[in-house]
């Protein structure tokens, strides 16, 4: 039977000082697709003096806007119910993938990254899905999850020459190895079952449908994984872009709650 | 040349005023910014009107092509998936923007204003080097030497010489914001004095009658972008000639590091709001590598011969033309497709042979950010030197403005090369510019 989820995502900026002509562009809205069904999602953010939604190049779902007055504080709250099914295919277009093949940034192999690639053993027989579980595994004896040494602009070299980091850092390296071989893969931003931070793991296009791998878990991810949206790496999941007058300093606080709806009796 | 020596005496006049008017060119070197003067050779290029005719052709031939083709990646690709273009050549270059796809510019129009450099081979044959489709500058200095070249000359001088009047690019490119314009005010948004265009953008707005804008006096809301005027009223702006490049024209859609930029002006682009001119994500067609692939592409898509020849280009990328190559290294002109403005251009004769051997070596390495051309012996020009007249390289900016249909101005920005050993043209390197004569057609 499927589990349907209750989620909540908050996330609050606090400024050292107020700040105005705040512009933000926010992404942490999950969305209904071919694996998962969004029921029930409230949004609320506050302050803002205008705000639109769109769906951006990668089918994220995006609110855009503006908060024009004096505020010390900025903050966004997103629930909602989510109903999973592991099965679900979201089918991609073989002419839409060419641009997930391609390293970025964030995803480019270096000496580290090449020389892990090297010692894999070659495999041609497989397919670029059975390929990308085999080099998680590989990626998973090899990597110590570690909080607190990676920042969100670490590329996947960088963290994999530290042999640490965290889910962000396993999505990246393991889509930089892909990349490699020309394996069309993405960069997938959302949320797990616990209380915490947002998660983070990989899709891989296999038979046209992308199948979600979680690289820090070393498994495939079931129907507790909530997508909030995805692209070629983390930068184009960024869960907000802001700029605005005046700060100072800034500190960023986000709480994601996910817990299972126990089916009534 | 009977011309040049009927000229000559204006010479210091025509400079004379170009300083006088700020005619100038700023160059960013060692972290300094120097603004100065762009040299002005009064001995014109001139085309004969049969020769531009021909021009003319290839020249609207090819930016339709390249227009199609930003349509194309942007959208379905099948210019991949039918074969004809590596898709490597797209995704993995700089200038596609994966934020551009699926978003249609209005009317369709990518290359607003495109900027093809053409050089004329010893034999006549006219080769095309480079197109810009991002943000071509140059157009204003064959305007205005034109412009003050009629001030101090006789009356009726251009008329007699049967010179094509070239004062109506202000004209087309009016007419090319208007077309593309969503509803609103028609602007020019220039990054500030400081860049190396600033005498051009002024110079734009003052002839077309657009505002002259910075990001400041621009603002996003709801769904539309407006100008804000000095009593806080709000217009409407349904054409942005944006002289900004892609990354820093919107911080929360391209480069969050940029301090300049209008937030949100990309989103509601996406919603068909606002024309960009010329369209972001436009410098994936014309990245180096991709030059290559032009004479395909016209074939692909307009089912023509191409009227106009690229320079022969080889593309290290693949194994027959690696192999060329490294056969006739010595002959070869290198270029890094991702440098600009004639940095990143390698002659093979000039380099030592440990020199050489560093470069192979790192061509094998990186064979997608390499290609390699054949040397045109371009045809000099005449330009004064004191009173005399000497030989020099020069090459040719010709403007394509897109409206309802494409239309070649009927000038163009002859830069040359000032030193001459030097086939280096750019006026970020030091050259100078004439204005370029398109000659009516014979009575």
């Amino acid at each position: 039977m499927m589990h349907r989820l209750r989620y909540i995502y908050q996330m609050r900026l606090n400024f050292e000082e107020p700040v105005r002509e705040h512009h933000f562009k926010l992404r942490c809205f999950p969305s209904s697709d071919e694996r998962q069904k969004i029921f029930n999602e409230h949004i609320k953010i506050y302050p803002v003096h205008f705000s639109n939604a769109e769906k951006d190049s990668f089918g994220n779902l995006c609110i855009y806007g503006t908060a024009n007055q004096m505020h010390d504080h900025f903050a966004v709250n997103v629930d909602g119910e989510a109903e999973i099914n592991s099965e679900g295919k979201v089918p991609a277009a073989l002419n839409k993938i060419g641009m997930f093949k391609y390293e970025t940034n964030l995803t480019r192999a270096g000496n580290s990254i090449r020389e892990f690639h090297r010692s894999f053993e070659p495999m041609n027989y497989m397919t670029g899905y059975e390929r990308a579980i085999y080099m998680m595994n590989e990626l998973y004896e090899e990597f110590l999850y570690t909080p607190g040494i990676t920042g969100i602009l670490t590329s996947a070299e960088e963290a994999f020459t530290l042999r640490r980091g965290v889910c962000q850092d396993y999505a990246h390296i393991l889509l930089a190895l892909c990349r490699l071989e020309r394996i069309p893969c993405r960069y997938t931003a959302g949320m797990i079952p616990g209380e915490g931070a947002t998660h983070a793991w990989t899709e891989i296009f296999d038979a046209g449908a992308w199948r979600a791998i979680d690289p820090t878990h070393n498994r495939e991810c079931d129907d507790t994984y909530i997508k909030i949206s995805s692209g070629r790496d983390a930068q184009d999941c960024a869960i907000n872009q802001g700029v605005f007058y005046g700060g100072g300093r800034q500190t960023q606080e986000v709480k994601v709650i996910v817990h299972e709806i126990l089916p009534q009796s | 040349m009977a011309i040049a020596e009927e000229l000559y005496a204006y010479s210091g006049g025509v400079n004379e005023l170009l300083a006088r008017y700020g005619v100038k060119f700023g160059i960013y070197k060692n972290g300094e910014f120097h603004e100065q003067l762009f040299p002005f050779d009064i001995i014109p290029r001139i085309i004969n009107h049969d020769e531009f005719a021909q021009l003319e052709r290839g020249l609207k031939q090819r930016v339709f092509a390249l227009n199609e083709f930003l349509k194309d990646i942007y959208s379905d690709g099948k210019i991949i998936s039918d074969g004809v273009i590596a898709e490597e050549f797209i995704y993995s270059g700089t200038g596609w923007l994966a934020q551009c796809a699926g978003v249609s510019p209005p009317k369709g129009i990518y290359s607003h204003i495109s900027g093809i450099d053409l050089v004329q081979a010893k034999n006549g044959t006219w080769y095309i080097l480079e197109d810009n489709l991002r943000i071509p500058s140059g157009a204003s200095y064959p305007m205005i030497a034109r412009e003050l070249g009629r001030k101090s000359l006789p009356p009726e001088f251009f008329e007699k010489h049967h010179v094509e009047d070239n004062r109506n690019y202000a004209e087309l490119l009016s007419r090319t914001m208007n077309y593309v314009n969503t509803g609103g005010l028609s602007v020019i948004l220039t990054p500030g004095r400081f860049n190396a265009a600033y005498f051009e953008h002024s110079y734009f707005a003052e002839l077309t009658g657009a505002h002259l804008v910075t990001c400041e006096d621009l603002v996003v809301e709801d769904e539309n972008l407006y100008f804000k005027d000095y009593s806080g009223k709000k217009e409407k702006i349904g054409a942005i000639y944006r002289r900004i490049s892609d990354e820093y024209l919107d911080p929360v859609n391209f480069n969050s590091q940029s301090l300049i930029g209008v937030p949100h002006i990309f989103d509601i682009y996406r919603k068909g709001n606002v024309a960009i001119i010329n369209s972001p994500g436009n410098g994936a067609a014309d990245d180096k590598g991709i030059y290559y692939f032009v004479p395909a592409m016209i074939k692909y898509y307009l089912h023509e011969e191409p009227i106009l020849n690229n320079a022969p280009t080889y593309l290290p990328y693949y194994e027959d033309d690696m192999k060329y190559i490294l056969a006739n290294f010595d002959n070869l002109v290198l270029k890094d497709v991702a440098e600009a403005g004639g940095y990143g251009v390698i002659f093979g004769n000039k380099l030592s042979s440990s020199e050489k051997e560093k470069f192979i070596a790192m061509l094998k390495a990186e064979p997608r950010r390499f290609i390699a051309q054949e040397v045109i012996d371009f045809q000099d020009i005449e330009i004064f030197e004191g009173s005399s007249q000497v030989p020099r390289k020069a090459d040719l900016r010709a403007f394509v403005l897109m409206s309802d249909e494409p239309v070649v101005w009927k000038s163009g920005l002859t830069r040359f090369s000032r030193n001459p050993d030097s086939f280096i043209v750019n006026s970020s390197q030091g050259g100078g510019f004439k204005d370029t004569w398109i000659m009516t057609e014979e009575k």
